[in-house]
């Protein structure tokens, strides 16, 4: 089972990358918790979780091939 | 109610002053429509520690902001009756000077075209998934932050 992870505006510079297959991840608590141990950076990033583009706070499931995106403030307009 | 397709919001650059003027143009055929607003947003050269702002380089969680911006929009025509609204922000690079944000309603009657341009433009600020590196003069940059 894999889930794609995207990293959007300031992310990027804290990973390096804008995009990342995450395998063996089955909630978004568990998905934090990988990508904050692959990129400590990110414990104090400010950022909300978009599960296949729906904004979620709390902890969900994830489905396979679902897209996971971590996005920062918003700065459009 | 009328069903309408998702429109593509975003432009590759700035935004010309002739789109804008086209715009205008294209609505004149559309004689219920007694009021128009325009919002443009443009890039200002911010001075920060002594840089000035050269440039924006927007991105965005594209597929999102534009299922989000047609949630938006049919919300707000349905609001305020709108006879029509378009909307565009800029990707990539925009230069100082130039329009990045263009939101335009038209409607029969004036007060309800203001009124949905304003929120459109607040709406777009707080929900869409843009973001904006300013560029300095020397090449370094920071993220930049609504207020």
């Amino acid at each position: 089972m894999s889930v794609t992870v995207l990293f959007f505006g300031p992310l990027v510079d804290v990973t390096g990358i804008r995009t990342l297959i995450l395998q063996q991840v089955t909630d978004t608590d568990s998905l934090r918790q990988q990508l904050h141990a692959r990129y400590p950076t990110l414990i104090n990033a400010q950022y909300l979780l978009a599960v296949d583009k729906q904004i979620t706070k709390e902890n969900t499931a994830l489905k396979d091939n679902e897209t996971v995106a971590l996005l920062p403030p918003y700065a459009g307009g | 109610m009328k069903i309408r397709k998702p429109k593509n919001i975003f432009i590759q650059g700035a935004i010309a002053p002739s789109f804008i003027a086209d715009s205008i143009q294209h609505h004149s055929s559309k004689t219920q429509i007694g009021g128009h607003s325009i919002f443009l947003g443009q890039v200002r050269s911010d001075e920060i520690d002594g840089k000035q702002v050269a440039a924006i380089e927007y991105t965005a969680y594209e597929e999102m902001a534009q299922e989000k911006m047609h949630e938006i929009r049919e919300a707000v025509i349905e609001k305020y009756s709108l006879t029509c609204m378009h909307v565009h922000h800029s990707l990539g690079k925009v230069n100082a000077g130039e329009i990045c944000f263009f939101v335009f309603t038209s409607s029969p009657h004036r007060k309800a075209a203001t009124e949905a341009c304003n929120e459109m433009v607040e709406r777009v600020k707080a929900e869409l998934p843009i973001w904006g590196k300013e560029l300095f003069e020397d090449e370094s940059y920071q993220w930049k932050v609504n207020q």
